[in-house]
């Protein structure tokens, strides 16, 4: 019986002896393994150091632009337009206005604040077109607020009741309306301690901007910022492996064909795609309930040079990527920081000033303004937005060329 | 058809190819056998534009052209085809074989329905069954795929064709087949090819043979004639010697009269001599006189293989001999 247990014992003992050594075995292969795929990742240096260096960099751009004075506007551009004005007539006897004596000191008030930027005033009285030039300057994107000093501003604060002061805002942009109304509210507050009186304002959107009865305001709302990043990354992803992936290439070079035949043919192939992708953006769209102040023409022009430039990123990458990891990972990299720099999460002009340039370079900085200023506010689509994205595009398209026309293949 | 007068090639300090000098005629086969490094691919990447002049001197020619002239680079490309060793650089294996014939055939700016034409000529030639004509290209098998690239190459009727490794990646049975159809387009179309190759059978189809070593041309003419000027004409004996090593191979190199003497197998000899017939009794007496013991033994012309073996070992032995007294 003793002997049994002891066999096995002896046994059991084997066993485990076995699958020990089985185990250390198994763990020195993984060892090896694990070092072979060092080695692998190695030899691509470029990817892995996309993959190490840009998370980290990212992160700085972040804090960089995520910084809580970033949520603060520096100043918001506005025009004051007064209708509160005495007119008399003077001895040549003609028609004079003056302003009253409470809108200059709002007007100090405005001045004073520095959230607020006064880019132009107009007394209303002697500027009959006052009101027009405000809305232009509102519609065109230089300022951002008007703020209109109701008639008998200053006799109705005398007689102690609420003067009103219209805040004419520019909704377009759901980033710039709080900051709109806290610069208002900085100087409604300037100038209650300079006088001791209390206005009041009343807030309208814009009323070229609003969305008329029948439209669903949510929808058109998250259209506006979908069109541009939609359009721009579909054409960037599709682009991203037109070269890198296309082995026959090296092939067709050994027939009469040019290298600029060659991208010149994908360039065109690939902006019809464009095409149909665009006429089907905005049929649907449409069809959807979009809202548009602008002309279709006009929209359609602009989401096909947003996804123009990102076509044209897209063969740039892929022209200079010598495989397909790389040009993936540098589509990734690349579309992180253009989304973080488009001015869709924080304005341009808040970013430290370094930044601000390099966000000016990059597309979509371009292409969501002015998918916002046709759909919302009606503008033309040929502006400085335009010819930017042209610029960008028609630079990378020339560095694609001069890449792949040095770009080596063999059979 | 290609003329190569004083061809060198250097890369900075690297000079890979040595004053190299041939002439091919329309319709001729040519393989271009050595081991790797040898500098053929070098050669017709020279033949194929592929490389700048700045790095080639001598005076070259494809189809009377000189693809010095960057002028000339386009009719050069017109004039020939070009089968890559990987179907992978060949064809777009997500379109059909027609849709690739339209591809490669729009870049010689031939007619869409005359290509077409000569596509299913090249397929039938080529035993490409019809049914894969319109499938995309991955669904092929290995060897479909290799001789509808075969075809691609073919495609605009080029003077000249290039074959870099045709039979590499095909198994032994089909690399057979692969020879026969070349020959047979060769005949048909009276195309000239210029074959890349490892693979030493393919001196079968080859009317001349070029052979490379270290970007020197060591031989080029006709397989037969290279096998000829062996000792006795080619002629060798192959014997199986029981318990053979390098000690009884250092034994039996003694016999004068041999050559070259050549371990094929375990214990398998081949032994070249001069005055072959006569020789060989004597060799035998010897081998059983030394107590060297004969298994079988048999004679036979020597192989292309065999003669590039022996013509390869030669050089690398002048080499060495060389170097020797260097060192000296």
């Amino acid at each position: 019986m003793m002997r049994l247990k002891k066999k096995s014992l002896r046994l059991n003992f084997e066993k485990f002896s076995n699958e020990i050594t089985n185990l250390k075995m198994s763990i020195l292969r993984i060892v090896k393994q694990v070092k072979k795929e060092f080695r692998l990742l190695w030899a691509d240096k470029f990817n892995i150091m996309l993959a190490i260096v840009m998370p980290p960099l990212i992160i700085v751009m972040l804090g960089f632009t995520m910084t809580d004075d970033s949520n603060q506007m520096q100043s918001i551009p506005c025009i004051v337009v007064s209708y509160d004005s005495n007119t008399f007539i003077n001895e040549n006897d003609l028609v004079e206005s003056k302003l009253d004596h409470y809108a200059i000191p709002y007007l100090n008030a405005v001045n004073k604040s520095d959230l607020l930027d006064l880019v132009r005033f107009y007394n209303a009285t002697e500027e009959i077109y006052a009101m027009e030039q405000a809305r232009n300057a509102l519609i065109s994107g230089s300022i951002k607020v008007i703020l209109s000093i109701p008639v008998a501003f200053t006799e109705m604060l005398e007689w102690g009741l609420p003067g009103l002061i219209d805040c004419i805002l520019d909704a377009s942009n759901i980033l710039y309306i709080q900051q709109s109304l806290n610069a208002v509210y900085d100087s409604i507050k300037i100038f209650i301690n300079d006088t001791n009186l209390t206005p009041q304002f009343e807030v309208h959107g814009f009323e070229e901007f609003t969305i008329p009865e029948g439209y669903s305001s949510s929808f058109n709302s998250s259209i506006v910022m979908a069109l541009s990043f939609m359009v721009f990354g579909i054409a960037f992803v599709l682009s991203i492996l037109v070269i890198v992936q296309e082995k026959p290439i090296a092939r067709l070079l050994l027939t009469p064909l040019k290298r600029s035949e060659i991208l010149t043919s994908k360039y065109i192939a690939y902006m019809l795609v464009l095409l149909l992708q665009v006429t089907l953006l905005v049929i649907t769209s449409l069809s959807m309930g979009l809202y548009l102040a602008g002309s279709i023409l006009d929209l359609f022009i602009a989401l096909f040079i947003i996804g123009f430039s990102g076509l044209a990123l897209g063969v740039f990458i892929s022209s200079q990527s010598k495989t397909k990891t790389q040009a993936n990972q540098l589509f990734l990299a690349a579309y992180l920081v253009i989304i973080l720099l488009s001015g869709i999460f924080i304005p341009i002009e808040n970013m430290p000033s370094f930044l601000q340039f390099f966000a000016y370079v990059l597309p979509l900085s371009h292409g969501d303004p002015m998918i916002r200023g046709i759909i919302t506010k009606g503008q033309h689509v040929f502006g400085m937005h335009f010819f930017w994205l042209f610029i960008i595009s028609l630079i990378l398209i020339i560095i694609s060329f001069v890449i792949f026309r040095r770009r080596k293949y063999e059979v | 058809m290609v003329n190569v007068e004083n061809l060198n090639v250097k890369f900075g300090e690297n000079h890979v190819i040595h004053d190299v000098n041939f002439i091919v005629n329309q319709g001729e086969i040519i393989g271009l056998f050595g081991i790797s490094g040898a500098g053929k691919t070098t050669i017709v990447r020279v033949l194929t534009c592929q490389i700048e002049k700045k790095h080639w001197t001598g005076n070259v020619k494809v189809t009377d052209l000189s693809p010095a002239k960057k002028t000339n680079h386009s009719l050069i490309l017109t004039n020939i085809g070009y089968v890559p060793q990987l179907e992978l650089l060949n064809l777009y294996f997500d379109l059909s074989p027609i849709d690739n014939v339209e591809v490669f055939t729009s870049t010689y700016g031939k007619n869409k329905k005359e290509a077409i034409k000569i596509a299913k000529s090249l397929f039938k030639i080529l035993d490409l069954p019809e049914d894969t004509w319109n499938k995309r290209v991955k669904h092929m098998s290995g060897g479909e795929k290799k001789r509808l690239s075969m075809a691609i190459g073919l495609i605009h009727r080029p003077s000249v064709l290039f074959l870099d490794e045709p039979t590499t990646g095909v198994d032994a049975s089909k690399r057979y087949d692969i020879l026969t159809y070349l020959k047979k387009l060769n005949q048909t179309l009276n195309t000239t090819m210029f074959i890349i190759t490892h693979d030493l059978e393919s001196a079968l189809i080859c009317d001349k043979a070029a052979i490379l070593r270290e970007g020197k041309l060591l031989e080029f003419d006709t397989p037969q004639k290279l096998i000829s000027s062996l000792p006795s004409k080619g002629l060798v004996a192959r014997f199986t010697v029981e318990h053979l090593n390098e000690k009884l191979i250092d034994y039996i190199k003694k016999f004068s009269a041999i050559k070259t003497l050549l371990r094929v197998g375990n214990e398998e000899i081949e032994v070249l001599m001069d005055d072959f017939e006569e020789n060989l009794p004597k060799l035998i007496q010897y081998m059983i006189d030394n107590n060297i013991k004969i298994n079988s033994m048999s004679k036979d012309f020597a192989s292309f293989r065999r003669y590039f073996q022996i013509r390869i070992q030669e050089e690398e032995e002048k080499e060495k001999k060389f170097k020797d007294s260097e060192g000296d």
